[in-house]
């Protein structure tokens, strides 16, 4: 029955919070677009700017209402679920749960107005609108994950007899994990949005549908792409070499790694199961250097933590692999992207990528988004059996009562019909200048005599 | 008045500000349900755009609350999130039908069977949601949950299926009726005002009738809430808002219309005022009090000092986007399309 209720809540957080990540990388990257958009079209003097933004509002509307009520799923949860996991942890990592509520409740507000304002409010202070939804989306991001990286690396308390003492919320919020992760994973939303939107403009010209200014649209998305995937890959690498000193067992678990070893070889690819890594590609040393910038450093192998403490290796590595993999094949793509474009530039004012490119970028779309989830799958498995590492086990966090299976069951439904229902409002979407040429043309004064 | 104190009236100003805001929200959902006349398509519509722009920052307040209770009081989160796990997750399956179907219909293609299929899910949500939280104010307060230290001693069922437990289920749904049909009092014109004067004026006939009730109720199942009943402050406080809700009656009646909503709010606050002051000192009835279930000293304090700051920045985003939306609500071009 432990054991039950255990892997039951472990698949509900699991599943809520694989959602709930499904929606926010959006609701973090596209205020920035929307302010891109916004912006070009006062400083170019360029309607279409601001028709693009005005027919992306509604999908911005709809995604971040969908990601607040996952994200107020998750805040309960963490109390149906995780109970004795909050009562110890909640006082210590509660400050960036605080704040970030207040980032939140600043995103909503602003956000509200931005949607509804479209025709009470001149462009540019429609424009304005955007700055604050795009820092304190931001901002949001970063405290959430500075609470998930504290489980990483709990700092910030004492344990004596097994009473918490001496907190101090800020060692807490800003403990050791907290930049690699708050930098690593908010970059992965602009990564996640730009190319989540460009896929979206690809497959819509590929498949002939009418869509309003789609070459605009496909730049402004691949400039946040092709900007933020190289950050995102140097954050990765900065990462890992934190991982490496930080959380030893999870490097080991991610790389594949059993024998602690001096210059140890690079694992691309291969399946950790029984104590060895198979099929896999070696380049030698390089793991010692990745991590630990010396051809001929020490690194932990598995073998040397007792099996009861050692997270799942074989999903954390795959998660890893896929994570990394997908990431320097989005950098192909927005290079091949740019390159193609900087070929025809001048010569094809209205260039569209032709057939090739239009797969990748719509393969892009779903690339990024395997690799936000795959990386929080290597940080959430790679942290297992532990929920506070070192100091808690999950097992000891879980709740106590029963049934929670069937609570599992009821919210896969839930969010399997949510799921559907959202493809098929985002597919049935009016995109096409039909819609377009009601739009009013500007926000201000001269929409108001429109409607 | 200790940080703690201070941190538990927190606590209880985002319940305050979460079944006024919250609460005329779900009262939109239900009226819609309970659409009926010749302007039955109307009433609809007229409550979907008013809940519209603001149905995202209402819920935000319960985003809030639960933040305050984990950071300061997690003791009480955990004991109170594990006592009544299924009334909370019958919420939450409310809280995620509802907002979704909302968004879908508020944002998609309105004319679709999608749209059409979301209203009904909204509504029923919107009347689930306020029952189940009322359910578990009852069962908070009641005392029949029992706990020794932090561990939770009773079973999945105590204490939310008990005759005040589901009083204060009617009464939450109650709340919410008569928030909605007297905001939108002020919002409406002509025939379709009318139609909701006449529903807040039998809400809140309801809701006082309900209220009253209570009191033998807890009398009877609650002897934990009705200990209170010999304290002056909080009959004081029981006191003004009965009178605050008979002023909401009189400005219905006498068609008052700027006046209704904020002495509808009003009464609204001042009956979680006073049920927050019976609470006193626990937070869970009998069992956990409000300075036995804080964190540390200097969690509490950096959350009081975190406060100002931040309401420094979400006050005046609030007024901007409630000045912004007053005005003029009605309008044709209201819908985000
Ligand atoms: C678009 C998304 C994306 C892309 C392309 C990458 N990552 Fe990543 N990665 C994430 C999205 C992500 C994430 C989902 O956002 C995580 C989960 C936790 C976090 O802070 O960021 C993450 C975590 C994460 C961690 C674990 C951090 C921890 O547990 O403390 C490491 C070591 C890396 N990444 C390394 C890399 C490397 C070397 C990449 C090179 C290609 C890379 N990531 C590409
Ligand atoms: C946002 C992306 C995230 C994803 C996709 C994710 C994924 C997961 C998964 C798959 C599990 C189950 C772990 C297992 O069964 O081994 C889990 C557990 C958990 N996660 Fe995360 N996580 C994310 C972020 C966070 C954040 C930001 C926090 C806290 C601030 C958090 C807190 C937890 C907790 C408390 C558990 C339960 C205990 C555990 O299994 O370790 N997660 N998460
Ligand atoms: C890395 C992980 C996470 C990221 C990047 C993230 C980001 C966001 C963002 C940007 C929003 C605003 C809504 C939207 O844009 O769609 C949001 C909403 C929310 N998130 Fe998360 N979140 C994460 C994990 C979590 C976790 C673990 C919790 C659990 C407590 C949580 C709780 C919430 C809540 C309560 C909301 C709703 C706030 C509202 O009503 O606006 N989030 N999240």
């Amino acid at each position: 029955m432990e054991f039950d209720t255990l892997l039951s809540a472990r698949a509900l957080m699991g599943l809520s919070l694989v959602f709930h990540t499904f929606f926010t990388p959006l609701g973090i990257g596209l205020p920035l677009l929307l302010f891109m958009a916004e912006g070009m079209a006062l400083w170019k003097k360029d309607e279409r700017y601001r028709q693009l933004a005005r027919a992306w509002t509604p999908a911005v509307g709809l995604l971040f209402a969908v990601g607040a009520v996952s994200g107020t799923v998750l805040s309960f949860e963490l109390g149906l679920l995780w109970p004795r996991f909050m009562e110890y942890a909640g006082g210590i990592i509660g400050m960036p749960f605080s704040l970030e509520g207040f980032a939140f409740f600043t995103e909503a507000i602003f956000l509200a107005v931005y949607i509804y304002g479209w025709n009470r409010m001149s462009a540019f202070a429609h424009w304005l609108v955007t700055i604050p939804i795009v820092i304190s989306s931001a901002v949001s991001a970063v405290f959430v994950i500075s609470a998930n990286a504290w489980m990483n690396v709990p700092e910030g308390f004492r344990v004596v007899d097994g009473q918490v003492v001496d907190v101090n919320p800020w060692d807490a919020m800003f403990n050791a994990a907290w930049l690699h992760q708050a930098i690593h994973g908010t970059l992965a939303s602009y990564v996640v949005t730009g190319f989540a939107v460009a896929a979206a403009y690809a497959w819509l010209t590929w498949r002939k549908k009418p869509v309003a200014h789609p070459r605009l649209a496909l730049q402004l998305a691949m400039v946040v792409a092709a900007v933020s995937i190289p950050l995102q890959i140097v954050a990765g690498d900065f990462a890992a070499k934190r991982v490496a000193e930080l959380q030893p067992v999870k490097f080991a678990a991610m790389e594949g790694q059993y024998e602690t070893q001096r210059g140890a070889p690079l694992r691309i690819g291969g399946i950790p199961v029984d104590g060895e890594t198979r099929f896999a590609i070696e380049i030698p040393k390089m793991l010692s250097w990745l991590g630990y910038g010396d051809l001929d450093a020490e690194v932990m192998g598995l073998n040397d933590v007792p099996p009861e403490d050692r997270p799942n290796e074989l999903l954390t590595h795959l998660s890893f692999q896929v994570m990394v993999g997908a990431g320097f094949a989005l950098l192909f793509i927005a290079g091949w992207y740019w390159a193609a474009w900087w070929r025809r530039r001048g010569v094809a004012p209205g260039w569209m990528p032709g057939r090739a490119l239009s797969a990748a970028l719509v393969a892009s779309g779903f690339l990024a988004f395997a690799a936000l989830q795959t990386g929080w799958f290597v940080t959430e498995f790679g942290r297992q059996p532990w929920v506070v590492y070192g100091y808690l086990r999950t097992a000891d966090g879980v709740t106590e009562r029963e049934g929670i299976l069937g609570f599992f069951i009821l919210f896969t439904l839930l969010y399997i019909v949510i799921s559907v229902a959202l493809v098929v409002a985002l597919v049935k979407w009016p995109h096409g200048p039909r819609r377009a040429a009601r739009l009013p043309g500007a926000a201000g004064k001269e929409a108001e005599g429109v409607a | 008045m200790s940080p703690e104190l201070a941190a538990a009236g927190v606590a209880l100003v985002a319940v305050m500000m979460y079944a006024v805001f919250g609460g005329a929200d779900f009262g939109g959902g239900a009226w819609s349900l309970l659409a009926s006349g010749p302007r039955k398509a109307e009433q609809r519509l007229a409550l979907e755009k008013a809940i519209g722009p603001v149905w995202e920052t209402n819920h935000v307040w319960l985003i809030l609350l639960v933040v305050t209770l984990f950071v300061v009081f997690p003791a009480a989160y955990a004991v109170i999130f594990e006592a009544l796990y299924v009334p909370l997750f019958l919420a939450l399956v409310g809280i995620v039908a509802r907002g979704a179907a909302f968004a879908f219909r508020h944002y998609g293609n309105r004319e679709s069977r999608l749209a059409r299929q979301s209203l009904q899910w909204f509504s029923w949500a919107s009347v689930l949601t306020p029952f189940t939280f009322g359910l578990v104010i009852g069962a908070v307060t009641g005392g029949h949950i029992e706990v020794e230290g932090t561990t939770v001693l009773s079973g999945a069922f105590a204490g939310w299926l008990r005759p005040f437990a589901l009083m204060c289920g009617l009464i939450g749904l109650l709340i919410c009726a008569f928030l909605a049909a007297s905001f939108m009092v002020a919002r409406t014109e002509g025939e379709l005002r009318e139609d909701f004067r006449r529903r807040a004026i039998a809400a809140s006939l309801a809701l006082g009738a309900a209220t009253t009730a209570a009191i033998p109720v807890a009398a009877w199942d609650a002897d934990a809430f009705a200990s209170h009943l010999d304290d002056a402050r909080v009959v004081g406080a029981m006191g003004v808002t009965a009178l605050l809700g008979l002023a909401g009656l009189w400005a219905l009646r006498t068609r008052r219309y700027r006046l209704a909503p904020p002495l509808a709010a009003a009464t609204v606050a001042g009956v979680v005022g006073a049920w927050g002051l019976a609470q006193e000192p626990y937070l869970l009835a009998n069992a956990l009090t409000y300075e036995a279930a804080a964190a540390e000293r200097i969690t509490v304090v950096s959350f009081l000092v975190a406060l100002p700051i931040g309401a420094l920045i979400l006050i005046p985003s609030l007024w901007l986007l409630y000045w912004t939306f007053s005005r003029d609500t009605l309008r044709g071009e209201e819908v985000a399309h």
